[in-house]
């Protein structure tokens, strides 16, 4: 800046200076940290004490023999397992319907995006509300005659993940919609024109027209739902914390519970690293998809 | 054209199912306590603000509300300078070792937040940031700028590189290519970034919900978390602050559904 532009010190400096700011707080604050819980993760710590124990894989073994870590493991895929068939698979078909539809597009596709933008708190306040053993899904089964299937919701040890990853859904299903919608852009006219001429149904042209063509958006709507299922912790804490008992306890709840409240950071960091690993296979599969398809 | 019309009646379903909970929630912050009573999907019929004005003012929500704003805006502003900047040598300034920061920033796409608050609250701690606002938007700045740094790196890939030398050439040095030339023309990307770093910073929880403890210095996500706590029976009231929290960002959204949409697609990773 004060130098003359073509110097050889200015030419050193200047990518430093425009690199330096988000460097700097990306190195402190995101890359920092995710090397220290790495570290942590072979130490018996409590977040306090100026020492930390190293004690090498034993977070890791007892890890292993945690029942409530593969319960809470099991959760988490299975609380993925259905918000994936919901976003991938009924988000296909949401818009693969919107497509189609030319009147009223624009306010229907703001509906079904607006809960996008609701923070994960609201809507877990919202849901927690309709939930309620008297709440609005129970007063609305009661009076068209379904009452038999009202149930505490969040309440019972058989539904509540079930119920919290509808809830989930509800809010990032939008998200699933408008990829799909750009891909379905990306479709050819005429395949479809020349699916019509042959004699296919509406239904027949989506099996062997938009299916095909949508294969690898599918793929990117899979991962992504997967990665972001996966780091779910807003929802489901502030509606039931993992309980009742631990029937919703996922990965970062039950991290949050060992590490930050019961001070268990060696072990928690632990849970954290298999969070971590998970995460990133799944991101560099998203990458790779994304990248052939860039091609 | 028969085949139409059900697509249309399936769809207008879904959006009313989708939009539906949000009226709810509107309907019942709306109703005086004594409309409890009617079943959840009637109107209010005597429309009131008093538990709008109760939640603002006994509820704290006006100062849940400006922290949540302060944070917000100030994240959104450092994050459009710092990733623009980032990028800006990323893609126009040659240097050694650029491999290995893409790598960096690449690494930055995989971390979820969720498996490093550990260490990240105990870093905070050390620089006695916590309970502060910077500790807060030090830590989103950080969780987040490589995915901008990337979004303004793929639209300054677009632009000429001869626009460059030409001012290059004239004389003129990065910094005012950066500012002059560059920044001018990137206006999408800077309304993507701004958008949809403020809406992340507006809706997390987890970090204020680590960072921050005192009840002065609490976000929006964090007062409703503990007025749900204290008062679970206050349907009223919970609706109302759900409200209180939903309507800026929905109101960003109406106004910039197209940017919104654009952004989420290509920033989906976070």
């Amino acid at each position: 800046m004060f130098l003359d532009p073509d110097s050889k010190w200015a030419q050193r400096l200047n990518p430093v200076l425009f690199l330096l700011p988000a460097l700097t707080i990306y190195i402190v604050f995101a890359i920092y940290p995710t090397y220290s819980v790495i570290e942590y993760s072979f130490t018996d710590w409590d977040g306090i004490s100026p020492e930390r124990e190293f004690i090498g894989w034993a977070n890791y073994q007892r890890l292993f023999s945690d029942k409530i870590f593969w319960e809470a493991f099991r959760n988490t895929f299975v609380w993925s397992g259905v918000i994936i068939v919901i976003n991938v698979g009924l988000g296909l078909v949401i818009a693969a319907m919107l497509a189609r539809v030319w009147k009223a597009r624009l306010l229907i596709q703001t509906c079904i995006v607006l809960p996008v933008v609701i923070s994960p708190m609201a809507v877990a306040t919202i849901w927690r509300w309709m939930y309620q053993p008297t709440g609005v899904i129970n007063q609305v089964l009661e009076s068209i005659g379904l009452g038999g299937f009202a149930t505490p919701w969040l309440g019972s040890p058989d539904v509540v993940l079930y119920a919290l990853a509808l809830a989930h859904s509800w809010s990032t299903i939008g998200l699933s919609v408008i990829i799909f919608l750009a891909g379905l852009q990306a479709v050819d006219e005429d395949l479809y024109e020349a699916a019509r001429v042959d004699g296919a149904n509406a239904l027949q042209q989506f099996r062997f027209v938009t299916m095909p063509a949508l294969r690898p958006v599918t793929a990117v709507v899979f991962i992504l739902t997967l990665t972001q299922s996966f780091k779910v912790f807003d929802i489901v804490w502030a509606t039931t914390q993992g309980g009742p008992i631990r029937f919703s306890e996922i990965l970062s709840t039950y991290m949050y519970k060992r590490g930050a409240l019961e001070n268990q950071y060696g072990y928690g960091s632990a849970i954290g690293v298999s969070l971590l690993v998970i995460v990133s296979i799944a991101t560099i599969v998203y990458m790779q998809i994304q990248n052939k398809e860039d091609r | 054209m028969l085949g139409r019309w059900i697509l249309l009646f399936i769809l207008g379903i879904t959006a009313a199912l989708m939009a539906a909970p949000l009226i709810l929630t509107v309907f019942t912050s709306l109703k005086p306590t004594t409309e409890l009573v009617n079943p959840a999907w009637y109107p209010p019929i005597d429309m009131t603000f008093e538990h709008y004005v109760r939640v603002w003012t006994e509820g704290g929500f006006s100062r849940y509300f400006f922290n949540t704003l302060v944070i917000s805006v100030i994240d959104a502003i450092v994050m459009i300078f710092i990733a623009s900047m980032a990028a800006y040598a990323m893609v126009f300034i040659d240097f050694r070792g650029k491999i290995f920061l893409q790598i960096l920033f690449l690494i930055g796409l995989m971390i979820p937040v969720t498996a490093i608050v550990l260490p990240l609250f105990q870093i905070v701690r050390s620089f006695g940031l916590l309970n502060t606002h910077l500790g807060v938007i030090l830590a989103d700045l950080a969780l987040a700028v490589s995915v901008f740094v990337f979004m303004f790196t793929s639209y300054f890939a677009g632009v000429p590189k001869a626009l460059h030398e030409a001012a290059r050439i004239d004389g003129a040095t990065e910094f005012q290519i950066y500012r002059r030339v560059v920044m001018p023309i990137a206006t999408p990307a800077v309304v993507t970034t701004a958008l949809l770093e403020f809406l992340w910073s507006w809706n997390d929880l987890l970090l204020r919900l680590l960072l921050m403890t005192r009840d002065e210095m609490r976000t929006l996500s964090v007062g409703l978390l503990n007025f749900q706590g204290t008062m679970t029976r206050d349907v009223t009231g919970l609706s109302s602050g759900t409200v209180i929290m939903a309507i800026p960002v929905v109101l960003l959204f109406l106004f910039f559904q197209r940017h919104f949409v654009r952004g989420m697609t290509s920033g989906a990773v976070k």
